[in-house]
C-alpha cells in the first residue's frame, strides 16, 4: 500500500468531493461533515459514473445518474439500482494536504 | 400555504407527507362500506371525470364518423395524432409551464427538492431531461397512442369489437365506465412488473427510469415498446362489452392520466387556498426506490405481492429487508463466479 498525496483539505466542501485520478485509474476523496476525509473508488457499482459528481450529504454520496447511495465511510451500497458496495481505501491529513493509503 | 403543515422536508430539500399511502378501501376484507362512500368522491374527483370528459369531448368534435372510419386511411389517422399532440403539449405542458417553468409553487409539496432543469445529465438526449421526454413523448408516445386509437376505431366501425349503445345498455356500460379505472391499475400492474424482469428492465423500461426525478414531460417518456404495453390498455375492449366513448376514455386514463404519477408534487396549489391532490407519492417511490410500488394505490397489488411501500418507516424497513437481501444474494453470486474463474 502506497501513500500518495491527492489534494488539499480545501479543495474539497465540506460534505462534498473531488475526483482523483491516479495509476490510471478514478477515486472519489470526500470530507465530511465533521472535517473526516474518506475514499472510494471514483465510479458507481451500478453504471460506472463518477460519484465525485453526485450530491454528497453526510456520510452518503448519491450518484449523480440514478440516486444509487453509498456509505463513503464504509463503501456499502445503500439504495437501490446499487447492489455492489464500493471499494475504500485509508485517507487522513497532514498539514492540510490529504493523502490516500491505494493499493 | 405552508407545505409543513401537511409534511416534512429534509434537509436537502425533499418533501414527504406525513400520512402514509393508504390503498384504496375497495377490496378490504371485510368489507368497509363507510370507507368507501367516504372515498368514492376522491375516485372521481377531479382526474377522473377530466379522462372520461375528454374522451366524450373526443367523441363529440373530434372522432370521424363511422362511415370513415370503416376504412383505414393515412388522412383521419393524422387528424387524430394532430389533435393528440396537441391536447398532450397543452395538458402536460400546463402543467410544466405552472410548476416547473414558472415554478409558482415554488418546491411547495415537491417530493424531490431540485428541479431536474438544475442540472444536465447524460443519461439523456442532448443531456437535457425535458428535451429528451418531450421528443420521445411525440415521436413515439403519440405516434403510438394513435396508432392503437385508429385501430380500435377500426375495428369498433367494422364489428369487431363488441358495441354497446347507453340507450339500450345504460346500466352495463356505466359499469364498465365504473371499472375502467380498476382494468388500468390490473393492466398497469401487470405490465410493469413484467418490464422490471431485469432483460425488460435494461432494453426497455430503463428509458422511463432514467428520470429519477420525475417531471410532468417524464409521464410518456418511453420505450415505444413500453408505450405500445402501455397504452395497450384500450385493447381489453376489444373483447369487453363497451362502447367507443369508454375505450377512449380507457385510453386517455392512460395517455393523459399518466400526468399526476409523474407530477412531482404531492398537491398542486390552485388559487390561494385550494390544493388538488396529486395521489403521485406511491409512484414518486417508485421512481426513487425501483423496486417498490408497481401498481398505485387503487388494487393493493403492491401489499398482495409483498412490494408495497407507503412512505412510512415500516415500508421503508421492508424494503431494506428485501434489498438487503438482494444484495447478499448478488454478493454470494460474484464469490461463486470467482471461486469457478479462478479454479479454472
Amino acid at each position: 500500500m502506497t501513500w500518495v498525496s491527492a489534494c488539499k483539505i480545501e479543495d474539497i466542501e465540506q460534505e462534498g468531493a473531488v475526483r482523483f485520478d491516479h495509476g490510471g485509474r478514478t477515486y472519489a476523496i470526500y470530507r465530511g461533515p465533521d472535517d473526516s476525509v474518506y475514499c472510494t473508488a471514483g465510479l458507481c457499482t451500478h453504471e460506472a459514473i463518477h460519484l465525485a459528481d453526485g450530491l454528497v450529504m453526510d456520510f452518503e454520496v448519491e450518484c449523480p445518474k440514478h440516486s444509487g447511495a453509498f456509505d463513503y465511510r464504509t463503501g456499502e451500497a445503500l439504495r437501490l439500482p446499487a447492489c455492489e458496495n464500493l471499494k475504500t481505501y485509508p485517507a487522513e491529513v497532514i498539514d492540510g494536504e490529504v493523502r490516500v493509503a491505494l493499493s | 400555504m405552508d407545505d409543513l403543515k401537511y409534511g416534512k422536508r429534509n434537509k436537502r430539500g425533499d418533501w414527504a407527507p406525513n400520512d402514509p399511502v393508504e390503498t384504496a378501501p375497495l377490496f378490504a376484507f371485510p368489507p368497509k362500506l363507510m370507507a368507501i362512500l367516504k372515498w368514492l368522491p376522491h375516485y372521481f374527483f377531479p382526474w377522473n371525470v377530466i379522462f372520461a370528459l375528454s374522451a366524450v369531448a373526443y367523441w363529440a368534435w373530434v372522432i370521424p364518423p363511422v362511415e370513415t372510419m370503416r376504412t383505414l386511411a393515412i388522412g383521419w389517422a393524422l387528424w387524430l395524432y394532430a389533435v393528440n399532440a396537441v391536447c398532450v403539449f397543452l395538458f402536460y405542458g400546463a402543467f410544466e409551464l405552472h410548476l416547473y417553468v414558472l415554478k409558482r409553487q415554488e418546491n411547495r409539496f415537491k417530493y424531490n427538492g431540485r428541479f431536474p432543469s438544475d442540472q444536465k445529465n447524460n443519461v439523456f438526449w442532448f443531456d437535457r431531461q425535458n428535451v429528451d421526454n418531450m421528443l420521445r413523448t411525440f415521436l413515439s408516445g403519440v405516434t403510438i397512442w394513435t396508432a392503437i386509437e385508429v385501430a380500435m376505431l377500426w375495428a369498433y366501425a367494422n364489428g369487431y369489437a363488441p358495441w354497446l349503445t347507453f340507450a339500450e345498455n345504460p346500466w352495463t356500460l356505466a359499469l364498465v365506465a365504473l371499472v375502467v379505472p380498476i382494468i388500468h391499475e390490473f393492466h398497469f400492474f401487470c405490465i410493469h412488473r413484467l418490464i422490471h424482469v431485469p432483460f425488460l428492465y435494461k432494453w426497455v423500461h430503463s428509458v422511463h427510469h432514467n428520470s429519477v426525478n420525475p417531471s410532468p414531460w417524464s409521464s410518456l417518456s418511453m420505450h415505444p415498446v413500453e408505450h405500445f404495453l402501455y397504452l395497450g390498455t384500450a385493447f381489453y375492449h376489444l373483447i369487453l362489452p363497451s362502447n367507443p366513448v369508454l375505450m377512449l376514455y380507457q385510453l386517455h386514463y392512460a395517455g393523459f392520466g399518466a400526468i399526476p404519477g409523474h407530477v412531482g408534487f404531492d398537491k398542486v396549489e390552485v388559487g390561494e387556498d385550494k390544493l388538488v391532490d396529486s395521489h403521485s407519492y406511491a409512484h414518486y417511490l417508485h421512481h426513487k426506490y425501483f423496486e417498490v410500488n408497481y401498481g398505485d394505490a387503487l388494487i393493493p397489488l403492491d401489499k398482495w405481492f409483498g412490494t408495497w411501500h407507503d412512505g412510512s418507516p415500516e415500508g421503508e424497513a421492508r424494503m431494506q429487508e428485501r434489498y438487503r437481501r438482494r444484495k447478499e444474494k448478488l454478493a454470494a453470486r460474484k464469490a461463486r463466479t470467482e471461486v469457478r474463474g479462478a479454479a479454472e
